[in-house]
């Protein structure tokens, strides 16, 4: 029975050879299919990846509290939103009081994104964002200062620590220390610049190089004493009390919600869901994509198998009468249309790298290379085969032997 | 003959029918055949174009099990086997030689008598070693790597001879062999298929040419899907060449040419 495979393979190939032009044109479809596949996928890893090393690095004991219950992880996704502020959060202040007298929680941050424009010499670029917080976040997100300091309770109010990329822009300088500047109008001075983070994509949807850190009151005070927390940050006080910390947080804030379920915990992986919208458009568009080229591909593999079964009828009554039986015929086609998936998916995967590398050029991640990607590639060529290559299988071994051997081509 | 005094039947027909279309365009391809052939029989099978030889022979080779009737292949009801079985005894027992020789196109000579093997289960380079080794029994060894269109007609059907026999069949069902050879590959043929037959293979031969049924055994005329004719073979081989067939015995059984017996029928 191996034998008979192999000798199956053997004879694909030989078919294969034989109709060079159409095979190529045929595994085109697949490869098509099989390279947006990879890309994406290999591009959602890319950013999942950066998530996570960066919370592995911080030590790997970060919880995070968005508000709104987790139903899905779409839903995880599109609430954790920062940017989208028209919803009202379901955090307050008191759950960060109470967060942080819970056992096995070493650090409390609080982050509130606000709208506002934020001017010194010059006025900052849209993208930038004000965020008020705890001076706890730089332990929690590991915010490393250029100069000067970062948040402290016990500083004045109007103390603002700003991202480099937003120190050159509003200042044309990287050190601005001292120097003033206006959230909504109302002064602030800094006290400290960040070194440069650049990776925007990170679990706080901050980009840190853009971004302007004030304390937590203040942006209340900016924010008409409305309070509007998109996240909570977490510490465990080791790696080992994690799971202790996460079901502590769930119970303090379940308390102060009196029971209700309004908000999630998100521990390790969750947290790495990606949260770019840009790349969710791509995504999008090339799931798309991939999914009509795969079915067109599909397509055309069964259309090419027909036409080759229709070919050699009479090889296939040649091959019936010296003593092939159904079955044998139709793992011959079978085998055939999956080494047109086979390679095609094999060429799609290799494409498909080819793809995310040249697209992340142009973004902040690398792609990521892993045997999951590759399995799943194969996989899906594997079932394309199967699946279009079935009906003209079966037509080819339900061929009559008579009238097979009878046909003149 | 020795051969006739074999007790078993390799092959039984008993009230074989076979019907082609339906309704008005009903055709009896075969009426009722009662007919036992015996393990090592030449038979040669004759009859005009449309008194069902060719479908005779193929419900015979298992290619066509739409039949009504008996048929029983080595003490086996055919009806009862399943489609696999029925591969793997055309694989195993059976080898089929056909008029328009049915070499796959694609493949050259040696891969092409190597199929059978295929079914059989074999590797590839113990197929090529078999294959090889049939070749050179028919003087083919050369050709191993040709293409069959670069071959003669009467080399390509030896290469399908040696394809049918490749399996080491015990029966070899030959559909008009030599229908397109001229008359020396013919004899040729007639040859090899004489020598299978010596070596106690049975064979069973449809045939329109009544010089080559001096080869057999047996020769059946059959005539409207019925046999009308069950004798021994009347017409010395004119070729000189073969010298192998014992004139004496054969000239004593002559009789009737079958091909006359067809022309009073008409």
């Amino acid at each position: 029975m191996r034998l008979l495979f192999i000798n199956h393979i053997q004879n694909a190939r030989q078919s294969l050879q034989s109709s060079r032009a159409r095979s190529l044109l045929t595994m085109l479809g697949v490869t098509i299919g099989v390279a947006s596949i990879t890309a994406i996928l290999a591009l959602s890893g890319g950013t999942n990846n950066i998530i996570s090393d960066q919370i592995n690095s911080l030590g790997g004991n970060i919880i995070i509290v968005r508000p709104g219950a987790a139903f899905d992880p779409t839903l995880d996704i599109t609430q954790a939103q920062l940017h989208d502020n028209y919803s009202t959060s379901t955090l307050t202040e008191k759950d960060v009081e109470s967060l942080e007298k819970t056992n096995n929680i070493k650090s409390v941050a609080p982050i509130m994104v606000l709208s506002g424009t934020i001017k010194g010499d010059s006025k900052a670029p849209n993208n930038s964002q004000v965020v008020a917080t705890s001076p706890e976040l730089a332990d929690i997100s590991n915010l490393k200062l250029r100069v000067g300091q970062f948040l402290d309770e016990t500083l004045d109010q109007n103390t603002v620590v700003i991202g480099k990329q937003l120190s050159i822009n509003i200042f044309g300088t990287e050190s601005s220390i001292g120097r003033n500047l206006t959230i909504r109008g109302k002064p602030f001075v800094v006290v400290g610049v960040l070194k440069q983070v650049n990776n925007p994509i990170n679990y706080n949807s901050i980009d840190f190089d853009n971004a302007a850190m004030v304390n937590f009151t203040a942006g209340k005070k900016l924010n008409n004493d409305v309070i509007q927390i998109q996240q909570i940050d977490i510490k465990a006080t080791s790696i080992d009390k994690l799971k202790k910390a996460e079901i502590g947080a769930n119970k303090t804030i379940l308390a102060n919600h009196v029971g209700e379920k309004d908000f999630s915990v998100l521990v390790g992986d969750k947290i790495s869901q990606p949260t770019s919208h840009f790349f969710y458009t791509i995504a999008g568009v090339m799931t798309a994509i991939a999914a009509i080229s795969l079915l067109v591909g599909g397509i055309g593999i069964m259309n090419i198998m027909l036409v080759t079964v229709a070919e050699r009828t009479r090889e296939i009554g040649i091959r019936k009468a010296l003593g092939a039986s159904n079955i044998d015929i139709s793992w011959q086609f079978l085998i055939e249309s999956l080494a047109i998936s086979i390679i095609g998916g094999v060429f799609g995967y290799v494409v498909g790298y080819i793809l995310a590398f040249s697209i992340s050029d142009i973004l902040t991640f690398n792609p990521v290379i892993n045997w999951q990607i590759a399995v799943i590639a194969i996989l899906i060529s594997v079932v394309m085969g199967l699946l279009f290559g079935l009906y003209p299988a079966i037509r080819a071994a339900r061929k009559d032997p008579i009238e097979s051997l009878n046909r003149h081509n | 003959m020795t051969i006739t005094t074999k007790k078993t039947p390799v092959i039984k027909l008993r009230d074989l029918e076979k019907r082609f279309g339906i309704g008005d365009a009903e055709i009896i391809a075969l009426n009722k055949i009662n007919l036992s052939i015996k393990k090592g029989e030449f038979v040669s099978i004759m009859g005009p174009s449309g008194c069902g030889k060719t479908t005779l022979l193929n419900i015979i080779g298992l290619l066509d099990s739409s039949f009504v009737g008996e048929y029983e292949l080595d003490g086996k009801s055919v009806n009862s086997i399943s489609e696999i079985k029925q591969a793997r005894i055309r694989s195993k027992q059976i080898g089929f030689v056909f008029q328009n020789f049915n070499l796959i196109p694609r493949l050259n000579v040696i891969e092409n008598v190597a199929i059978p093997l295929v079914y059989k289960g074999m590797s590839h380079t113990k197929r090529l070693v078999v294959a090889s080794d049939i070749l050179k029994n028919f003087h083919l060894n050369e050709r191993e790597y040709y293409m069959p269109y670069q071959l003669s007609g009467g080399q390509v059907q030896r290469v399908a001879i040696a394809r049918a026999l490749v399996n080491e069949p015990s029966i070899i069902l030959a559909d008009e062999p030599t229908g397109n050879l001229d008359s020396r590959s013919s004899h040729i043929i007639m040859e090899e298929l004489s020598d299978l037959h010596k070596r106690g293979n049975t064979i069973i031969m449809v045939t329109h040419n009544p010089r080559l049924t001096t080869y057999s055994s047996r020769v059946i005329t059959m005539l409207d899907g019925q046999i009308d004719t069950d004798t021994k073979p009347t017409i010395e081989p004119t070729e000189p060449k073969i010298k192998r067939q014992p004139k004496t015995k054969q000239t004593k059984r002559r009789k009737k040419s079958p091909f006359r017996m067809k022309r009073k029928k008409r």
